[in-house]
């Protein structure tokens, strides 16, 4: 679609003043502006209108009065988030299932993309990016029935480690704290590995395949080429990634987690999202859980500006 | 190289991630506000019913106020619980009322968390004609504080004065508001009146049930001492290690929540079932007493930690939400539970229809040292829901008209029978279902409900005690669990509606509390040893009072002394 638009005609014009030939520039695009306008408007209103909603963590809201009508608070909802008692638990499980996530979760994808990417045969090669994608298809509240059953005492994961001796008696996994980090990574991975890596693998198709013909000519064999070709092209891609996801650490993956927590392993489990949902819609505290969001928000800022900042400086590639 | 950077699929990445990203990051905090920002500000549209010629012409008090209308009218009447399966107009019941009163009814129900739906039709000030929910919700305050509900009794005064001669005074009494005004009715509701007149036929919902035929397999034990209790289920567990090839669950509650678990105690709603098999008073000369800290209810804590360190205890019962635990139920997999018999009233049905042998039958669960018979939570005045009209109503006088109608006798009957010869008639000079409808009611109350709709399929503004004249004598497997609840009940209203709001400092707090008890009762269960389990109960209160219990509970004194008083203005 991008191409038939593209070729549009565009007139050769005499040159003219610089806003002149914005003007021409932009009314020869008038209809992929029309299309960017829909996307900036959607922004506009889902994203930066409710942002005024942001003041309610200033005031004393309930939801009877107008937002403007409510009494101002100041700081205190930030004081009293700073002062809970779930605090420390909320931000160690918050920042421990993110960063585990961020180290295991984040190269894998790529790795998984390299070596598809060496595939000969394209059968194949298309057949396991498919399967591979698939699971990021299903909700997590269908996935967590699936999860709960596969791991209960009497689920096939204890049937399996039973009857290969691994374990003597069935463990009910979704019951120990221990196990709830790891199960919450690895079945994330699991259900989004497929999915991570098609951007790579779109990033990987558009190297120029004169680079391999070099380096098969320089004598280079499979894993130098995917190190010294592949991935020194595909950089740009990953530090953006990287970057982005560097300021979701405080984001973990709500969905998930609610449909996997339960009383037990609420110790492992509580996460600043699911904090935040409890106090904010189950208690109706919404100014105090408001407040927690934009703590959450403006640290991901920071994380977002820093790890921006040194990769400008590292690798010269950046998001701004 | 840098150079050879494929550009477009840089920019593509880019576009994506960040549309990812930005959605992602607003959506935890904005969820909230998104929906209360669009109509705050809006001004409340006056209700067309104000044009309405009612006011001319009053009826007399001892008319029914409907019957002077039967215009057909359509009212939209919101039910706070996602569960409701029913749509009226379907089964003969709602039709016939529809018929005689013109009036017809679309009920919303929330499709998922009750609370947000709510919340959020209160926040966008859209609230339906009618509303029921149940009275210890927070919603009722908040409409009732925020000015979004019709007072009754004014509605009553200016359009239906028949209201006045059908409603309780004392149930009028009990939910006047600090401003002199009723908002709510209730149902299910039983005064202390009440409790004198039918007072020996009440049932109380809370029982010890154990499955049948292992249970007499077993020898039949006594299972009110720790010794006695401790020992029947290993000896169900000995016994019958597995049912239909999964491992047997001796002991199960109800769900546990952030709050803890009503079968052994939650804090939120004080509510204990343990408490009250145990006889616990929840009030001493006057003052509230602190239930989870007396001895006795110790005694039994730890006793349910032994189960739990000797295996009696499955990882699934702490885990199992309702629908886990009722396929549980249906598969009869537990031995002994500590649940409320309605619960599982369908599943009864199930197992009794296998095998009437495998079905659960109350037994005497844990009592106190002195095996005291236990004082279980019986009707109460506060009932189980109230319903509100709203300032949004489309004709207010209608809506009170109908409200008139429905707690009148002659509604009542109509929701509980249905219409003559359809679902009812006169057998042996008695109003009572027919045969067909008995049995049908009896086996699957579901199909019962979409085929006829009475028997309070529309149980918004029951009265439970009304219904006892027409009501037909239970059979098994109900009947075994409701006879042995009679006789071993006791009344609570006063203590129903003590808590705190939940957005003051008290309420804060108590939430803060009820949150450190759930967390601790699952330490509690699961402690190694009674030293550990010590600790683990002196850190709790440790937390409590760190978090302002002392206020907490002068708050609920005075509230409670309030309703105390009114009570007993009632019962004179």
């Amino acid at each position: 679609m991008n191409a038939s638009l593209n070729d549009i005609p565009v007139k050769p014009a005499a040159p003219k003043s610089k806003s002149a030939k914005l003007m021409t520039k932009w009314y020869n695009q008038r209809y992929l502006q029309v299309m960017v306008l829909l996307g900036v408007a959607w922004m506009i209103i889902f994203n930066y209108i409710p942002m005024y909603g942001i003041i309610i963590a200033f005031k004393d809201y309930n939801l009877i009065t107008s937002i403007s009508d409510a009494p101002w608070a100041g700081l205190e909802h930030f004081k009293a988030f700073l002062d809970d008692d779930e605090l420390t638990s909320v931000i160690r499980n918050t920042l421990g299932i993110s960063l585990i996530k961020l180290i295991i979760g984040f190269p894998l994808p790529i790795i998984f993309a390299l070596f598809l990417n060496e595939l000969r045969s394209l059968r194949f090669k298309k057949a396991v990016q498919t399967i591979s994608y698939l699971p990021h298809f299903l909700s997590w509240v269908i996935l967590g029935g699936i999860l709960a059953t596969w791991l209960s005492d009497i689920g096939i994961i204890n049937k399996l480690l039973l009857s290969m001796n691994f374990i003597d008696e069935p463990i009910s996994y979704l019951a120990e704290p221990s196990y709830f980090w790891s199960i919450v990574i690895s079945s994330d991975i699991w259900k989004e590995l497929g999915w991570s890596a098609i951007i790579y693998i779109a990033a990987m198709a558009g190297v120029s395949p004169e680079l391999y013909e070099a380096a098969t000519i320089d004598g280079a064999g499979r894993f130098q080429k995917m190190f010294y070709v592949t991935l020194p092209c595909i950089k740009g891609t990953i530090v953006i990634l990287f970057i982005l996801a560097v300021s979701g650490v405080l984001n973990s993956n709500f969905d998930q987690i609610l449909v996997l927590k339960n009383q037990l392993n609420d110790s492992a489990s509580n996460v600043i999202d699911i904090y935040v949902y409890k106090v904010g819609i189950s208690q109706g505290r919404f100014s105090y859980s408001t407040a927690v969001g934009l703590i959450k928000s403006i640290i991901a800022l920071f994380l977002l500006l820093i790890a921006n900042s040194v990769s400008k400086r590292l690798s010269q590639t950046s998001l701004f | 190289m840098k150079k050879r950077f494929p550009k477009k699929f840089m920019v593509l990445a880019l576009i994506t991630s960040l549309v990812f990203a930005l959605a992602a990051c607003s959506g935890s905090n904005n969820n909230d506000k998104a929906s209360n920002s669009p109509d705050a500000s809006s001004p409340a549209p006056s209700s067309p019913a104000e044009s309405s010629a009612a006011a001319s012409d009053k009826p007399a008090g001892d008319e029914p106020g409907w019957k002077g209308d039967t215009s057909p009218i359509k009212f939209d009447w919101y039910l706070n619980f996602a569960w409701f399966p029913n749509k009226w107009g379907v089964d003969p019941t709602s039709q016939y009322v529809t018929k005689k009163t013109g009036v017809d009814i679309n009920f919303i129900v929330p499709a998922g968390n009750e609370n947000e739906k709510l919340n959020s039709m209160i926040a966008s000030g859209d609230l339906p004609d009618f509303i029921t929910l149940g009275w210890y919700e927070e919603g009722v305050k908040k409409m009732i504080e925020g000015g979004l509900v019709e007072p009754l009794n004014k509605l009553a005064e200016e359009y239906d004065p028949y209201f006045f001669k059908v409603a309780d005074p004392a149930k009028l009494s009990w939910y006047t508001q600090p401003d002199g005004n009723i908002y709510g009715y209730p149902n299910a509701s039983s005064s202390p009146k009440d409790f004198q007149t039918y007072g020996s036929n009440f049932l109380s919902n809370q029982t010890f049930v154990v499955r049948k035929d292992m249970y007499e397999a077993i020898g039949s034990p006594d299972m009110r001492t720790p010794e006695g209790f401790l020992n029947a289920l290993k000896l169900a567990k000995e016994k019958f290690p597995e049912v239909n090839g999964q491992p047997i669950i001796p002991l199960a509650f109800h769900e546990f929540g952030d709050g803890g678990n009503s079968s052994i105690m939650d804090y939120v709603q004080d509510s204990s079932m343990l408490a009250n098999f145990l006889a616990l008073p929840r009030q001493k000369d006057g003052k509230l007493y602190d239930r989870a800290s007396d001895p006795e209810f110790q005694i039994w804590l730890k006793t349910l930690r032994k189960a739990n360190e000797e295996g009696l205890l499955a990882k699934d019962i702490f885990i199992d939400k309702r629908a886990q635990m009722e396929e549980k139920i249906a598969q009869g997999r537990y031995f002994a539970m500590l649940y409320q018999r309605t619960d599982f009233a369908a599943q009864q049905n199930v197992l009794y229809a296998n095998d009437p042998n495998s079905v659960y039958i109350a037994v005497d669960g844990p009592a106190n040292s002195k095996l005291e018979d236990p004082t279980l939570a019986g009707p109460g005045i506060s009932g189980w829901t109230v319903t509100l009209i709203s300032k949004k109503v489309k004709d207010k006088a209608r809506a009170v008209k109908f409200l008139s109608y429905l707690i009148s006798e002659e509604g009542q009957k109509d929701l509980y029978l249905g219409e003559k010869g359809v679902s009812y008639d006169t057998i042996d000079g008695k109003d009572q279902f027919l045969p067909d409808a008995l049995n049908l009611m009896n086996t699957d109350r579901s199909a019962f409900d979409k085929k006829y709709g009475a028997s309070y399929t529309f149980w918004m503004l029951m009265d439970t005690n009304m219904n006892l004249q027409w009501a037909p004598p239970s059979v098994e497997p109900a009947k075994q669990l409701e006879d042995w609840t009679k006789g071993k009940l006791i009344s609570t209203s006063e203590f129903d509606l003590i808590s705190p709001p939940a957005t003051s400092q008290e309420g804060i707090n108590s939430t803060k509390i009820s949150n450190a008890w759930g967390k601790a009762l699952t330490q509690l269960l699961l402690a190694k040893s009674d030293e550990e389990f010590d600790k683990i109960y002196a850190d709790f209160i440790a937390l409590r009072d760190k978090n302002g219990f002392t206020e907490i509970q002068a708050y609920k004194q005075q509230k409670y002394e309030e309703y105390a008083a009114k009570l007993k203005e009632f019962s004179k």
